[in-house]
Protein backbone atom coordinates (compact mmCIF):
# COMPACT_ATOMS: atom_id res chain seq x y z
CA UNK A 1 0.00 0.00 0.00
CA UNK A 2 1.35 3.34 -0.95
CA UNK A 3 1.27 5.78 1.92
CA UNK A 4 1.16 9.52 1.83
CA UNK A 5 4.22 11.44 2.87
CA UNK A 6 6.72 8.83 1.77
CA UNK A 7 9.00 9.62 -1.10
CA UNK A 8 8.15 6.99 -3.70
CA UNK A 9 11.22 7.73 -5.73
CA UNK A 10 13.35 6.12 -3.10
CA UNK A 11 13.56 2.42 -2.59
CA UNK A 12 11.73 2.19 0.67
CA UNK A 13 12.73 -0.33 3.21
CA UNK A 14 10.22 -2.18 5.35
CA UNK A 15 7.89 -0.16 7.58
CA UNK A 16 9.81 -0.90 10.73
CA UNK A 17 13.13 -2.48 11.33
CA UNK A 18 14.89 -4.09 14.19
CA UNK A 19 18.60 -4.44 14.74
CA UNK A 20 19.83 -7.94 13.94
CA UNK A 21 20.95 -10.04 16.88
CA UNK A 22 24.03 -12.01 16.05
CA UNK A 23 24.64 -15.31 17.79
CA UNK A 24 28.17 -14.15 18.37
CA UNK A 25 26.92 -11.15 20.38
CA UNK A 26 24.41 -13.21 22.28
CA UNK A 27 27.11 -15.46 23.63
CA UNK A 28 29.22 -12.62 24.99
CA UNK A 29 28.28 -12.23 28.62
CA UNK A 30 28.77 -8.77 30.10
CA UNK A 31 31.75 -9.28 32.33
CA UNK A 32 32.16 -5.61 33.09
CA UNK A 33 30.38 -4.11 36.09
CA UNK A 34 30.11 -0.52 37.26
CA UNK A 35 33.17 0.21 39.36
CA UNK A 36 35.52 -2.02 37.40
CA UNK A 37 38.44 -0.45 35.54
CA UNK A 38 37.79 0.54 31.95
CA UNK A 39 38.40 -2.09 29.31
CA UNK A 40 40.46 -1.46 26.21
CA UNK A 41 41.98 1.88 27.19
CA UNK A 42 42.78 4.05 30.18
CA UNK A 43 40.06 6.21 31.74
CA UNK A 44 41.67 9.44 30.52
CA UNK A 45 42.46 8.17 27.02
CA UNK A 46 40.52 9.25 23.98
CA UNK A 47 40.13 7.24 20.80
CA UNK A 48 42.80 7.82 18.13
CA UNK A 49 41.78 10.43 15.56
CA UNK A 50 42.12 10.18 11.81
CA UNK A 51 41.47 13.55 10.23
CA UNK A 52 41.70 14.45 6.54
CA UNK A 53 40.68 17.82 5.12
CA UNK A 54 39.68 18.43 1.52
CA UNK A 55 38.02 15.17 0.53
CA UNK A 56 34.85 16.69 -0.94
CA UNK A 57 36.14 18.38 -4.08
CA UNK A 58 33.12 20.51 -5.01
CA UNK A 59 32.85 22.06 -1.55
CA UNK A 60 34.75 25.18 -0.53
CA UNK A 61 36.17 23.23 2.35
CA UNK A 62 35.66 19.81 3.83
CA UNK A 63 36.95 17.34 6.36
CA UNK A 64 36.55 13.70 7.25
CA UNK A 65 37.08 12.44 10.77
CA UNK A 66 37.26 8.92 12.06
CA UNK A 67 37.67 7.99 15.70
CA UNK A 68 37.36 4.23 15.81
CA UNK A 69 33.67 3.63 15.08
CA UNK A 70 32.61 7.25 14.79
CA UNK A 71 32.84 8.39 11.18
CA UNK A 72 31.78 11.86 10.16
CA UNK A 73 32.11 13.79 6.91
CA UNK A 74 31.70 17.54 6.83
CA UNK A 75 31.46 19.96 3.91
CA UNK A 76 31.45 23.75 4.06
CA UNK A 77 29.88 25.88 1.32
CA UNK A 78 30.24 29.59 1.37
CA UNK A 79 30.33 32.39 2.21
CA UNK A 80 27.51 32.85 -0.25
CA UNK A 81 24.65 35.29 -0.56
CA UNK A 82 21.80 34.84 1.89
CA UNK A 83 18.59 34.46 -0.05
CA UNK A 84 15.09 35.23 1.20
CA UNK A 85 16.48 36.62 4.42
CA UNK A 86 16.24 40.20 5.62
CA UNK A 87 19.44 42.24 5.67
CA UNK A 88 21.73 41.34 8.48
CA UNK A 89 25.01 43.05 9.12
CA UNK A 90 26.48 39.86 10.51
CA UNK A 91 26.82 36.69 8.49
CA UNK A 92 24.82 33.61 9.24
CA UNK A 93 26.27 30.23 10.14
CA UNK A 94 23.99 27.40 9.18
CA UNK A 95 24.76 23.95 10.55
CA UNK A 96 22.89 20.88 9.38
CA UNK A 97 23.50 17.39 10.67
CA UNK A 98 22.24 14.34 8.81
CA UNK A 99 22.49 10.74 9.81
CA UNK A 100 23.01 8.03 7.24
CA UNK A 101 20.20 5.45 7.53
CA UNK A 102 22.72 2.79 8.51
CA UNK A 103 24.64 4.94 11.00
CA UNK A 104 22.94 3.75 14.16
CA UNK A 105 21.88 0.40 15.52
CA UNK A 106 18.25 1.16 14.67
CA UNK A 107 17.68 2.34 11.12
CA UNK A 108 17.11 6.07 10.76
CA UNK A 109 14.62 6.53 7.97
CA UNK A 110 15.73 9.05 5.36
CA UNK A 111 13.82 12.36 5.37
CA UNK A 112 11.87 11.55 8.50
CA UNK A 113 14.37 11.18 11.30
CA UNK A 114 17.66 11.55 9.51
CA UNK A 115 18.07 15.14 10.60
CA UNK A 116 19.16 15.82 14.11
CA UNK A 117 18.55 19.37 15.25
CA UNK A 118 19.76 19.05 18.87
CA UNK A 119 23.09 17.81 17.58
CA UNK A 120 23.24 20.64 15.03
CA UNK A 121 22.48 23.11 17.81
CA UNK A 122 25.34 21.80 19.93
CA UNK A 123 27.79 21.99 17.05
CA UNK A 124 26.55 25.45 16.04
CA UNK A 125 27.09 26.75 19.57
CA UNK A 126 30.63 25.38 19.65
CA UNK A 127 31.55 26.95 16.31
CA UNK A 128 29.80 30.31 16.26
CA UNK A 129 32.07 32.22 18.70
CA UNK A 130 35.11 31.26 16.60
CA UNK A 131 33.89 32.38 13.17
CA UNK A 132 34.30 36.06 12.32
CA UNK A 133 30.78 36.53 11.03
CA UNK A 134 31.01 40.30 11.36
CA UNK A 135 33.25 40.27 8.27
CA UNK A 136 30.58 38.56 6.17
CA UNK A 137 27.51 40.78 6.03
CA UNK A 138 24.54 39.53 3.99
CA UNK A 139 26.10 36.10 3.59
CA UNK A 140 25.62 32.58 4.81
CA UNK A 141 28.15 29.89 5.57
CA UNK A 142 26.61 26.44 5.26
CA UNK A 143 28.11 23.58 7.22
CA UNK A 144 26.73 20.18 6.22
CA UNK A 145 27.65 17.29 8.46
CA UNK A 146 26.92 13.67 7.58
CA UNK A 147 27.25 11.06 10.27
CA UNK A 148 28.26 7.88 8.49
CA UNK A 149 28.66 5.83 11.62
CA UNK A 150 27.80 6.87 15.16
CA UNK A 151 29.21 5.48 18.35
CA UNK A 152 27.91 7.55 21.23
CA UNK A 153 26.08 10.86 21.06
CA UNK A 154 28.75 12.85 22.90
CA UNK A 155 31.40 11.50 20.57
CA UNK A 156 29.26 12.64 17.63
CA UNK A 157 29.17 16.17 18.99
CA UNK A 158 32.88 16.37 19.73
CA UNK A 159 34.01 14.75 16.48
CA UNK A 160 31.47 16.81 14.54
CA UNK A 161 32.86 20.01 16.03
CA UNK A 162 36.45 19.06 15.18
CA UNK A 163 35.52 18.11 11.61
CA UNK A 164 33.46 21.26 11.09
CA UNK A 165 36.16 23.55 12.42
CA UNK A 166 38.77 21.85 10.22
CA UNK A 167 36.47 22.18 7.21
CA UNK A 168 35.90 25.88 7.95
CA UNK A 169 39.66 26.40 8.09
CA UNK A 170 40.02 24.42 4.86
CA UNK A 171 37.43 26.70 3.24
CA UNK A 172 39.51 29.71 4.20
CA UNK A 173 36.81 31.31 6.31
CA UNK A 174 38.25 33.72 8.84
CA UNK A 175 38.21 32.44 12.38
CA UNK A 176 39.75 33.59 15.61
CA UNK A 177 41.01 30.07 16.26
CA UNK A 178 40.45 26.37 15.68
CA UNK A 179 37.74 24.81 17.81
CA UNK A 180 38.40 21.41 19.32
CA UNK A 181 36.11 19.43 21.50
CA UNK A 182 36.19 16.56 23.96
CA UNK A 183 33.65 14.73 26.10
CA UNK A 184 33.90 13.39 29.64
CA UNK A 185 31.50 11.30 31.71
CA UNK A 186 31.09 10.04 35.22
CA UNK A 187 31.08 6.24 35.29
CA UNK A 188 30.84 4.79 38.76
CA UNK A 189 32.89 7.26 40.77
CA UNK A 190 35.41 7.81 38.03
CA UNK A 191 35.81 10.24 35.17
CA UNK A 192 36.23 8.69 31.74
CA UNK A 193 36.91 10.59 28.56
CA UNK A 194 35.36 10.03 25.13
CA UNK A 195 32.78 7.34 25.86
CA UNK A 196 31.52 4.83 23.33
CA UNK A 197 27.81 4.16 23.04
CA UNK A 198 28.13 0.99 25.07
CA UNK A 199 29.99 2.74 27.88
CA UNK A 200 27.59 5.69 27.87
CA UNK A 201 24.81 3.41 29.11
CA UNK A 202 26.51 3.22 32.49
CA UNK A 203 27.29 6.90 32.83
CA UNK A 204 25.58 9.07 35.41
CA UNK A 205 26.33 12.39 33.78
CA UNK A 206 28.31 13.65 30.84
CA UNK A 207 29.83 16.86 29.61
CA UNK A 208 31.08 18.03 26.24
CA UNK A 209 33.51 20.93 26.27
CA UNK A 210 34.49 22.82 23.13
CA UNK A 211 37.27 25.34 23.30
CA UNK A 212 39.72 27.47 21.42
CA UNK A 213 43.07 26.09 22.65
CA UNK A 214 45.02 28.91 20.98
CA UNK A 215 43.18 31.55 23.04
CA UNK A 216 42.53 29.38 26.10
CA UNK A 217 38.83 30.16 25.97
CA UNK A 218 35.71 28.00 26.00
CA UNK A 219 33.05 28.27 23.32
CA UNK A 220 30.54 25.70 24.54
CA UNK A 221 29.74 23.56 27.54
CA UNK A 222 27.06 20.93 27.09
CA UNK A 223 26.24 18.96 30.19
CA UNK A 224 23.48 16.43 30.81
CA UNK A 225 22.77 13.95 33.58
CA UNK A 226 23.92 14.47 37.12
CA UNK A 227 27.25 15.50 38.53
CA UNK A 228 28.29 17.57 41.50
CA UNK A 229 30.08 20.86 40.84
CA UNK A 230 33.52 19.50 41.72
CA UNK A 231 33.11 16.67 39.25
CA UNK A 232 32.08 19.19 36.60
CA UNK A 233 35.21 21.27 37.27
CA UNK A 234 37.40 18.18 36.98
CA UNK A 235 35.68 17.08 33.77
CA UNK A 236 36.17 20.54 32.28
CA UNK A 237 39.86 20.62 33.20
CA UNK A 238 40.46 17.17 31.75
CA UNK A 239 38.58 18.03 28.57
CA UNK A 240 40.50 21.24 28.13
CA UNK A 241 43.89 19.55 28.40
CA UNK A 242 42.74 16.89 25.89
CA UNK A 243 41.49 19.64 23.58
CA UNK A 244 45.00 21.08 23.55
CA UNK A 245 46.28 17.69 22.33
CA UNK A 246 43.57 17.50 19.68
CA UNK A 247 44.52 20.99 18.50
CA UNK A 248 47.95 19.62 17.54
CA UNK A 249 46.29 16.85 15.52
CA UNK A 250 44.04 19.32 13.68
CA UNK A 251 46.88 21.74 12.97
CA UNK A 252 49.03 18.87 11.67
CA UNK A 253 46.25 17.62 9.40
CA UNK A 254 45.73 21.10 7.95
CA UNK A 255 49.46 21.61 7.42
CA UNK A 256 49.79 18.31 5.56
CA UNK A 257 46.94 19.31 3.26
CA UNK A 258 48.47 22.61 2.15
CA UNK B 1 19.78 28.42 14.68
CA UNK B 2 19.29 29.24 18.33
CA UNK B 3 19.07 32.96 18.67
CA UNK B 4 20.38 34.56 21.83
CA UNK B 5 17.56 37.05 21.61
CA UNK B 6 14.28 37.15 19.80
CA UNK B 7 14.02 40.89 19.30
CA UNK B 8 16.38 43.28 17.55
CA UNK B 9 17.78 46.30 19.24
CA UNK B 10 19.79 49.21 17.91
CA UNK B 11 23.49 49.45 18.69
CA UNK B 12 22.96 52.57 20.78
CA UNK B 13 20.37 50.87 22.97
CA UNK B 14 22.59 47.83 23.38
CA UNK B 15 25.57 49.87 24.44
CA UNK B 16 23.37 51.89 26.82
CA UNK B 17 22.22 48.74 28.58
CA UNK B 18 25.72 47.24 28.65
CA UNK B 19 27.27 50.40 30.07
CA UNK B 20 24.60 50.53 32.76
CA UNK B 21 25.33 46.99 33.86
CA UNK B 22 29.11 47.42 33.79
CA UNK B 23 29.11 50.76 35.62
CA UNK B 24 29.75 51.01 39.34
CA UNK B 25 27.23 51.00 40.99
CA UNK B 26 25.43 48.99 38.33
CA UNK B 27 22.32 50.46 36.83
CA UNK B 28 19.38 48.66 35.24
CA UNK B 29 16.38 50.22 33.57
CA UNK B 30 13.93 48.93 36.17
CA UNK B 31 16.13 49.82 39.11
CA UNK B 32 16.90 46.28 40.19
CA UNK B 33 20.30 45.16 41.43
CA UNK B 34 22.24 42.69 39.29
CA UNK B 35 21.26 39.67 41.37
CA UNK B 36 17.60 40.54 41.89
CA UNK B 37 14.70 38.74 40.30
CA UNK B 38 11.48 40.42 39.30
CA UNK B 39 8.50 39.22 41.29
CA UNK B 40 7.59 35.61 40.55
CA UNK B 41 4.05 34.33 40.79
CA UNK B 42 3.18 30.67 40.94
CA UNK B 43 -0.06 28.76 41.10
CA UNK B 44 -0.56 25.02 40.88
CA UNK B 45 -3.60 23.12 39.74
CA UNK B 46 -4.58 25.50 36.96
CA UNK B 47 -5.57 22.87 34.39
CA UNK B 48 -8.38 20.72 35.74
CA UNK B 49 -8.08 17.95 33.19
CA UNK B 50 -4.35 17.44 33.64
CA UNK B 51 -2.72 15.18 36.22
CA UNK B 52 -0.65 18.10 37.42
CA UNK B 53 -0.29 21.68 36.32
CA UNK B 54 1.19 25.03 37.21
CA UNK B 55 1.35 28.58 35.97
CA UNK B 56 4.40 30.76 36.50
CA UNK B 57 4.77 34.40 35.67
CA UNK B 58 7.86 36.49 36.15
CA UNK B 59 7.58 40.26 36.38
CA UNK B 60 3.85 40.80 36.08
CA UNK B 61 3.03 44.36 36.98
CA UNK B 62 0.00 43.82 39.18
CA UNK B 63 -2.53 41.18 40.01
CA UNK B 64 -4.92 41.89 37.17
CA UNK B 65 -2.53 43.38 34.66
CA UNK B 66 -0.40 41.98 31.89
CA UNK B 67 3.28 42.11 31.15
CA UNK B 68 5.94 39.70 32.21
CA UNK B 69 6.90 36.22 31.14
CA UNK B 70 4.12 33.72 31.50
CA UNK B 71 4.34 29.94 31.21
CA UNK B 72 1.77 27.23 31.81
CA UNK B 73 2.91 23.67 32.36
CA UNK B 74 0.72 20.59 32.56
CA UNK B 75 1.44 16.90 32.83
CA UNK B 76 -0.80 14.24 31.44
CA UNK B 77 -0.45 10.51 31.96
CA UNK B 78 -1.16 7.98 29.28
CA UNK B 79 -1.09 4.21 29.44
CA UNK B 80 1.40 2.72 27.07
CA UNK B 81 1.88 -0.81 25.87
CA UNK B 82 5.40 -2.13 26.19
CA UNK B 83 4.99 -4.03 22.91
CA UNK B 84 4.63 -0.75 21.09
CA UNK B 85 6.56 2.35 22.17
CA UNK B 86 6.59 1.83 25.90
CA UNK B 87 9.68 1.43 28.01
CA UNK B 88 9.84 -0.70 31.15
CA UNK B 89 9.21 1.61 34.09
CA UNK B 90 7.56 4.36 32.06
CA UNK B 91 8.97 7.37 30.31
CA UNK B 92 8.73 11.14 30.24
CA UNK B 93 8.37 13.32 27.17
CA UNK B 94 8.65 17.10 27.45
CA UNK B 95 7.43 19.52 24.82
CA UNK B 96 7.45 23.29 24.83
CA UNK B 97 5.26 25.27 22.49
CA UNK B 98 5.62 29.00 22.11
CA UNK B 99 2.53 30.98 21.38
CA UNK B 100 2.88 33.17 18.27
CA UNK B 101 1.38 35.94 20.41
CA UNK B 102 4.48 35.85 22.58
CA UNK B 103 6.80 36.23 19.59
CA UNK B 104 4.98 38.44 17.07
CA UNK B 105 8.20 39.39 15.27
CA UNK B 106 9.26 35.82 14.49
CA UNK B 107 8.30 33.98 11.34
CA UNK B 108 6.52 30.67 11.83
CA UNK B 109 9.68 28.82 10.79
CA UNK B 110 11.81 30.64 13.33
CA UNK B 111 9.16 30.02 15.97
CA UNK B 112 9.19 26.29 15.25
CA UNK B 113 12.96 26.24 15.60
CA UNK B 114 12.83 28.21 18.83
CA UNK B 115 10.33 25.91 20.48
CA UNK B 116 12.22 22.86 19.32
CA UNK B 117 15.43 24.21 20.83
CA UNK B 118 13.77 24.98 24.16
CA UNK B 119 12.05 21.57 24.16
CA UNK B 120 15.37 19.85 23.56
CA UNK B 121 17.01 21.47 26.55
CA UNK B 122 14.05 20.72 28.82
CA UNK B 123 13.62 17.17 27.59
CA UNK B 124 17.31 16.27 27.76
CA UNK B 125 17.43 17.50 31.34
CA UNK B 126 14.19 16.16 32.78
CA UNK B 127 13.95 12.86 30.91
CA UNK B 128 17.46 11.79 31.90
CA UNK B 129 17.48 8.37 33.52
CA UNK B 130 19.12 9.69 36.68
CA UNK B 131 15.99 11.73 37.52
CA UNK B 132 13.45 9.11 36.53
CA UNK B 133 10.68 8.50 39.08
CA UNK B 134 10.09 4.93 40.24
CA UNK B 135 6.32 4.80 40.16
CA UNK B 136 5.59 5.10 36.45
CA UNK B 137 5.39 1.37 35.86
CA UNK B 138 2.01 -0.40 35.86
CA UNK B 139 2.45 -4.03 34.90
CA UNK B 140 6.02 -5.27 34.61
CA UNK B 141 6.63 -6.41 31.04
CA UNK B 142 3.24 -5.23 29.82
CA UNK B 143 2.14 -1.70 30.54
CA UNK B 144 3.56 1.55 31.86
CA UNK B 145 2.73 5.23 32.14
CA UNK B 146 3.87 7.76 29.61
CA UNK B 147 4.14 11.17 31.22
CA UNK B 148 3.66 14.02 28.78
CA UNK B 149 4.90 17.30 30.17
CA UNK B 150 3.62 20.07 27.94
CA UNK B 151 4.49 23.71 28.39
CA UNK B 152 3.09 26.76 26.70
CA UNK B 153 4.92 30.06 26.69
CA UNK B 154 2.11 32.61 26.64
CA UNK B 155 4.27 35.69 26.72
CA UNK B 156 7.98 36.33 26.86
CA UNK B 157 9.41 39.33 28.68
CA UNK B 158 12.82 37.77 29.11
CA UNK B 159 14.27 34.95 31.18
CA UNK B 160 12.06 32.32 29.63
CA UNK B 161 14.29 29.39 30.63
CA UNK B 162 14.02 30.04 34.36
CA UNK B 163 10.26 30.33 34.04
CA UNK B 164 10.05 27.10 32.05
CA UNK B 165 12.06 25.06 34.50
CA UNK B 166 10.19 26.56 37.44
CA UNK B 167 6.80 25.72 35.98
CA UNK B 168 7.99 22.26 34.94
CA UNK B 169 9.11 21.57 38.49
CA UNK B 170 5.83 22.86 39.90
CA UNK B 171 3.72 20.80 37.49
CA UNK B 172 5.71 17.64 38.21
CA UNK B 173 5.47 18.34 41.92
CA UNK B 174 1.71 18.62 41.52
CA UNK B 175 1.36 15.45 39.42
CA UNK B 176 -0.67 12.61 40.88
CA UNK B 177 -0.17 9.14 39.49
CA UNK B 178 -3.38 7.08 39.79
CA UNK B 179 -2.95 4.01 41.94
CA UNK B 180 -3.44 0.82 40.01
CA UNK B 181 -4.32 -2.70 41.03
CA UNK B 182 -3.27 -5.73 39.06
CA UNK B 183 -5.91 -8.10 37.81
CA UNK B 184 -4.94 -11.74 37.70
CA UNK B 185 -6.85 -14.56 36.17
CA UNK B 186 -6.75 -17.61 38.36
CA UNK B 187 -7.70 -21.17 37.54
CA UNK B 188 -10.83 -22.24 39.31
CA UNK B 189 -10.30 -23.96 42.60
CA UNK B 190 -12.47 -27.01 41.87
CA UNK B 191 -9.83 -28.49 39.53
CA UNK B 192 -7.79 -31.22 41.05
CA UNK B 193 -4.65 -29.61 42.41
CA UNK B 194 -2.40 -32.44 41.33
CA UNK B 195 -3.16 -31.92 37.69
CA UNK B 196 -1.07 -28.75 37.61
CA UNK B 197 1.72 -29.98 39.78
CA UNK B 198 5.07 -29.42 38.16
CA UNK B 199 7.98 -31.54 39.05
CA UNK B 200 10.71 -29.35 40.54
CA UNK B 201 13.43 -31.11 38.56
CA UNK B 202 11.72 -30.62 35.26
CA UNK B 203 13.66 -28.45 32.85
CA UNK B 204 12.24 -25.00 32.24
CA UNK B 205 10.43 -24.77 28.97
CA UNK B 206 9.80 -21.60 27.04
CA UNK B 207 6.34 -22.88 26.19
CA UNK B 208 5.36 -23.20 29.81
CA UNK B 209 3.24 -20.12 30.39
CA UNK B 210 2.39 -21.08 33.94
CA UNK B 211 5.61 -19.56 35.21
CA UNK B 212 5.09 -16.19 33.56
CA UNK B 213 3.78 -13.23 35.49
CA UNK B 214 0.07 -13.77 35.89
CA UNK B 215 -1.14 -10.20 35.92
CA UNK B 216 -2.77 -9.43 32.60
CA UNK B 217 -4.54 -6.16 33.16
CA UNK B 218 -5.03 -3.47 35.74
CA UNK B 219 -7.76 -1.36 37.18
CA UNK B 220 -7.71 2.06 38.78
CA UNK B 221 -8.31 2.01 42.47
CA UNK B 222 -8.66 5.78 42.72
CA UNK B 223 -11.41 7.96 41.54
CA UNK B 224 -10.75 11.09 39.50
CA UNK B 225 -7.75 13.14 40.58
CA UNK B 226 -6.64 11.25 43.60
CA UNK B 227 -3.46 9.25 43.50
CA UNK B 228 0.04 9.19 44.82
CA UNK B 229 2.58 11.90 44.15
CA UNK B 230 5.34 11.26 41.67
CA UNK B 231 8.27 9.50 43.31
CA UNK B 232 11.26 11.74 44.03
CA UNK B 233 9.40 14.96 43.43
CA UNK B 234 11.88 16.85 45.61
CA UNK B 235 14.56 16.11 43.04
CA UNK B 236 13.17 18.01 40.06
CA UNK B 237 15.66 20.76 39.22
CA UNK B 238 15.50 24.53 38.84
CA UNK B 239 17.34 26.63 36.30
CA UNK B 240 19.19 29.91 36.71
CA UNK B 241 20.31 31.83 33.66
CA UNK B 242 23.46 33.86 34.17
CA UNK B 243 23.71 36.64 31.62
CA UNK B 244 27.34 37.44 31.02
CA UNK B 245 28.74 40.77 29.89
CA UNK B 246 32.55 40.64 29.85
CA UNK B 247 33.25 39.33 33.37
CA UNK B 248 30.16 40.45 35.23
CA UNK B 249 26.95 38.53 35.25
CA UNK B 250 23.40 39.38 36.17
CA UNK B 251 20.18 37.48 36.68
CA UNK B 252 16.65 37.62 35.30
CA UNK B 253 17.25 39.69 32.17
CA UNK B 254 14.38 41.49 30.52
CA UNK B 255 13.87 41.11 26.78
CA UNK B 256 15.88 44.23 25.99
CA UNK B 257 18.69 43.21 28.30
CA UNK B 258 18.76 39.77 26.69
CA UNK B 259 19.23 41.37 23.30
CA UNK B 260 22.17 43.38 24.64
CA UNK B 261 23.87 40.34 26.17
CA UNK B 262 26.03 38.14 24.01
CA UNK B 263 26.55 35.19 26.29
CA UNK B 264 24.28 33.24 28.60
CA UNK B 265 25.06 30.34 30.88
CA UNK B 266 22.14 28.10 31.79
CA UNK B 267 22.69 26.18 35.00
CA UNK B 268 20.18 23.54 36.01
CA UNK B 269 20.57 22.42 39.58
CA UNK B 270 18.81 19.80 41.65
CA UNK B 271 18.97 19.74 45.45
CA UNK B 272 18.00 16.24 46.52
CA UNK B 273 17.45 15.88 50.27
CA UNK B 274 20.43 14.50 52.20
CA UNK B 275 22.88 14.64 49.31
CA UNK B 276 25.06 17.32 47.77
CA UNK B 277 23.55 19.61 45.13
CA UNK B 278 23.91 18.13 41.69
CA UNK B 279 24.28 19.81 38.36
CA UNK B 280 21.65 18.39 35.99
CA UNK B 281 22.35 20.47 32.97
CA UNK B 282 24.63 23.21 31.78
CA UNK B 283 24.61 25.05 28.48
CA UNK B 284 26.62 27.94 27.20
CA UNK B 285 24.49 29.88 24.72
CA UNK B 286 25.68 32.81 22.68
CA UNK B 287 28.16 34.13 20.22
CA UNK B 288 31.09 34.76 22.54
CA UNK B 289 33.77 32.71 24.15
CA UNK B 290 34.70 32.79 27.80
CA UNK B 291 37.69 31.69 29.86
CA UNK B 292 37.45 28.48 31.85
CA UNK B 293 38.27 30.04 35.27
CA UNK B 294 35.45 32.55 34.70
CA UNK B 295 33.00 29.77 33.91
CA UNK B 296 33.99 27.98 37.10
CA UNK B 297 33.30 31.13 39.09
CA UNK B 298 29.93 31.48 37.41
CA UNK B 299 29.06 27.89 38.31
CA UNK B 300 30.08 28.48 41.91
CA UNK B 301 27.89 31.56 42.22
CA UNK B 302 25.12 30.06 40.14
CA UNK B 303 24.84 27.19 42.58
CA UNK B 304 24.05 29.66 45.35
CA UNK B 305 21.42 31.50 43.31
CA UNK B 306 19.87 28.18 42.37
CA UNK B 307 19.78 27.13 46.00
CA UNK B 308 18.00 30.32 47.03
CA UNK B 309 15.54 29.95 44.17
CA UNK B 310 15.01 26.31 45.05
CA UNK B 311 14.28 27.01 48.71
CA UNK B 312 11.74 29.71 47.99
CA UNK B 313 10.09 27.65 45.26
CA UNK B 314 9.90 24.68 47.60
CA UNK B 315 8.25 26.77 50.31
CA UNK B 316 5.77 28.14 47.80
CA UNK B 317 4.91 24.67 46.49
CA UNK B 318 4.24 23.37 49.98
CA UNK B 319 2.07 26.41 50.65
CA UNK B 320 0.14 25.73 47.44
CA UNK B 321 -0.42 22.10 48.47
CA UNK B 322 -1.83 23.33 51.74
CA UNK B 323 -4.00 25.99 50.11
CA UNK B 324 -5.54 23.51 47.70
CA UNK B 325 -6.15 20.95 50.39
CA UNK B 326 -7.88 23.65 52.42
CA UNK B 327 -9.89 24.75 49.41
CA UNK B 328 -11.02 21.21 48.68
CA UNK B 329 -11.96 20.75 52.30
CA UNK B 330 -14.13 23.87 52.53
CA UNK B 331 -15.78 23.07 49.22
CA UNK B 332 -16.61 19.59 50.40
CA UNK B 333 -17.93 20.84 53.74
CA UNK B 334 -20.10 23.45 52.07
CA UNK B 335 -21.72 21.02 49.67
CA UNK B 336 -22.93 18.77 52.47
Amino acid sequence: MAQLGIDRRRINGPEDSRPPVFTQDEKVQPTWNVGDPRQGRGPKDIRPIFLKPGLVTQANGSAYIETERTKIACAVYGPRQSKNVAYHEKGRLNVEVKFAPFSCEVRRAPLRDAEDRPLAMAIYQALVPSVRLELLPKSTVDVFITVIEADGLDACISSGVIAASTALADAGIEMIGLVTSCSASIVGGDIWLDLTREEARHSRGSLVLSCLPALRTVTSVWQTGQMISDEAYKCMDLCQSRCNDIHVVVAQALRENV
Amino acid sequence: MPATSTISLSKAEKSYIQTGILSDPPFRADGRSLRAYRSVELETGVALLANGSARVSIGREGINSGGGTEVIAASKLEVEDLNEDGVEGGRIVCTVSCSPAAYPHLTSNALDELQEDISTILHQTLAHHSLHPNNLGILPGKKSWLLHLDLIVLSDAGNVFDAIFMSARAALWDTRVPRTRRITYRARKDHAEGQYHIDADENFSGFDTRRLAKATDFELSDYWDEGEVLDGRERWPVCVTLNVISQTHYLDATLQEEAATLLRLLLVYSFPPNSPPSLCGMRLVGGEDSALPDIKDFIKEGEQYAQELFISLDAKLREEDLRRKQKAYTKFARSR
